[in-house]
């Protein structure tokens, strides 16, 4: 379980601060892949940043027992100038597994970019960011896997890739996914929070939320 | 995954800030490091020049290079590169920020333990260059040297993350800090033994917790020099209260940092 507790979050602006969370409370159930609605500016990168912990709530806080993983986005944290191995390396390291070689290779073969695979990641196109950093995340294993569009990006067959390889996570994980896209999140999620007027509400049904997030 | 003690990720994440930085440093600005080799090696070749080969002279019985050699390595390692580095560490490093385990303190503890490795790995390699020369390169003290160089890179890193910390909420300080540097080198006895500056400017200069880490070095260095005005107990307050300083401000503000 993920429990928010009480969190705000605000930016400090020219005209004062700026909430972009207010108050949230929600727990998140550990068997449930949830997906995160709401307009564009509703919070739900930061919503999703907290979870993982690299941002932090202005008040209130968030408790969890589980391994979440990094937010996955499309300008996730890998240093341009070090190449694709080199980046799979440190996350390694950060995360504790000393043995990189395997978690290198798999990346390699999953991510399908071959040679580039030894060239720095500013070199990348972004369809090749996006399959690589997917498939550094699919290299350890998670109990909650964060998504901030992360699947909108790459073509058909890395598509189908992903969802293959989503859903033998599934079984032992849950995922937490931002995305606009209806079919992406009728697909992977059975239940969601929308985030709209300031507010958070947690649906156990996907459509219903659907319903909702298209009405507003 | 299993479960990590705090320490335990906080280890593993040095390491493998170290292991980049040093590999960012080795490897891929090839040019970058022979710089750092050879800009103290300039130095001294200028300074034989305008001293001459004599072996002696205002330095008393000390050849220029070694002269050299010991004080404006750590000078320029130790303190000029260590403070700029951590300075802008967290600018540098901030695509890091995406991972939970990695913290802005890690960012600096790693780039101190690497720049304190780079000043090691030059300082062997110009010291055997200089050995193969005919020089003396080997401290009276090897220890003691030691130890006021750990004295200068802890109040180095400090003042480096206390420059940061202010640096994140007023850009100027990062080149107010540059910019400080070039007169610095001329005002922390890099160049002159203190025994040469006459009486008022003697003690103004003093002031300087740099020129007593140099002179301090210097003691320890050589066998017939003795300092008129090195004071350990000194420089060992400044670092100090600079580390009490970065780290209570670096608390304070650790959070906001990251947002910007």
């Amino acid at each position: 379980m993920i429990r928010i507790e009480n969190v705000s979050k605000y930016y400090p602006t020219r005209f004062g601060p700026k909430y972009a969370l207010k108050n949230l409370n929600i727990n998140i159930p550990d068997d449930r892949d949830v997906a995160v609605l709401g307009i564009n500016g509703a919070g739900k990168s930061t919503l999703l940043r907290l979870i993982g912990g690299i941002d932090f709530p202005s008040s209130g806080r968030i408790r969890s027992d589980r391994f979440v993983s990094w937010p996955l986005a499309l300008s996730s944290g890998f240093h341009g100038t070090m190449t694709g191995r080199e980046n799979v390396r440190f996350v390694c390291r950060i995360h504790g597994v000393r043995d990189t070689f395997e978690i290198e290779e798999f990346v390699k073969e999953f991510s399908e970019l071959g040679d580039n695979f030894e060239l720095p990641v500013k070199s990348y196109s972004s369809g090749m960011r996006s399959k690589y950093s997917f498939a550094v995340s699919m290299g350890f294993d998670f109990d909650t896997y964060l998504m901030d569009e992360i699947m909108s990006v790459g073509d058909e067959s890395f598509k189908r890739k992903c969802t293959a390889a989503i859903n033998e996570k599934r079984e032992t994980a849950n995922i937490i996914l931002v995305s606009h896209n209806v079919v992406t999140i009728r697909e992977h999620c059975n239940a969601a929070i929308l985030l709209a007027y300031g507010r958070a509400e947690f649906y156990e049904s996907v459509d219903r939320a659907i319903f909702r997030y298209q009405s507003l | 995954m299993k479960a990590r003690s705090a320490l335990s990720i906080q280890r593993d994440v040095i390491f493998a800030l170290f292991v980049r930085e040093m590999n960012a440093r080795f490897s891929s600005y090839t040019f970058g490091n022979v710089w750092l080799v050879l800009e103290p090696l300039m130095m001294m070749v200028m300074f034989i020049l305008l001293f001459g080969l004599r072996g002696r002279g205002e330095f008393g019985y000390v050849e220029p290079p070694i002269f050299i050699f010991s004080a404006f390595l750590p000078f320029k390692l130790l303190w000029q590169l260590h403070v700029r580095n951590n300075t802008a560490a967290v600018s540098k490093s901030r695509k890091l920020m995406g991972f939970r385990q990695v913290r802005l303190f890690d960012l600096f503890l790693a780039n101190s333990f690497t720049d304190g490795g780079v000043f090691v790995v030059v300082g062997v390699l110009i010291g055997t260059g200089l050995y193969w020369l005919g020089f003396n390169p080997f401290p009276r003290d090897i220890l003691l040297v030691m130890a006021w160089g750990t004295l200068l890179w802890l109040f180095a890193g400090a003042f480096g993350i206390l420059c940061c910390v202010i640096s994140q909420f007023a850009k100027e300080v990062e080149k107010v800090v540059t910019m400080v540097q070039m007169p610095l080198l001329f005002l922390s006895a890099v160049f002159f033994p203190m025994t040469i500056v006459p009486e008022p400017y003697r003690t103004w200069l003093a002031w300087n917790p740099l020129v007593h880490a140099m002179e301090l070095i210097r003691e320890a260095w050589f066998p017939l020099y003795t300092s008129p005005v090195a004071d350990g107990f000194y420089l060992f307050m400044w670092a100090i209260i600079t580390m009490a300083l970065a780290m209570a401000s670096y608390r304070l503000s650790w959070q906001r940092m990251l947002a910007s």
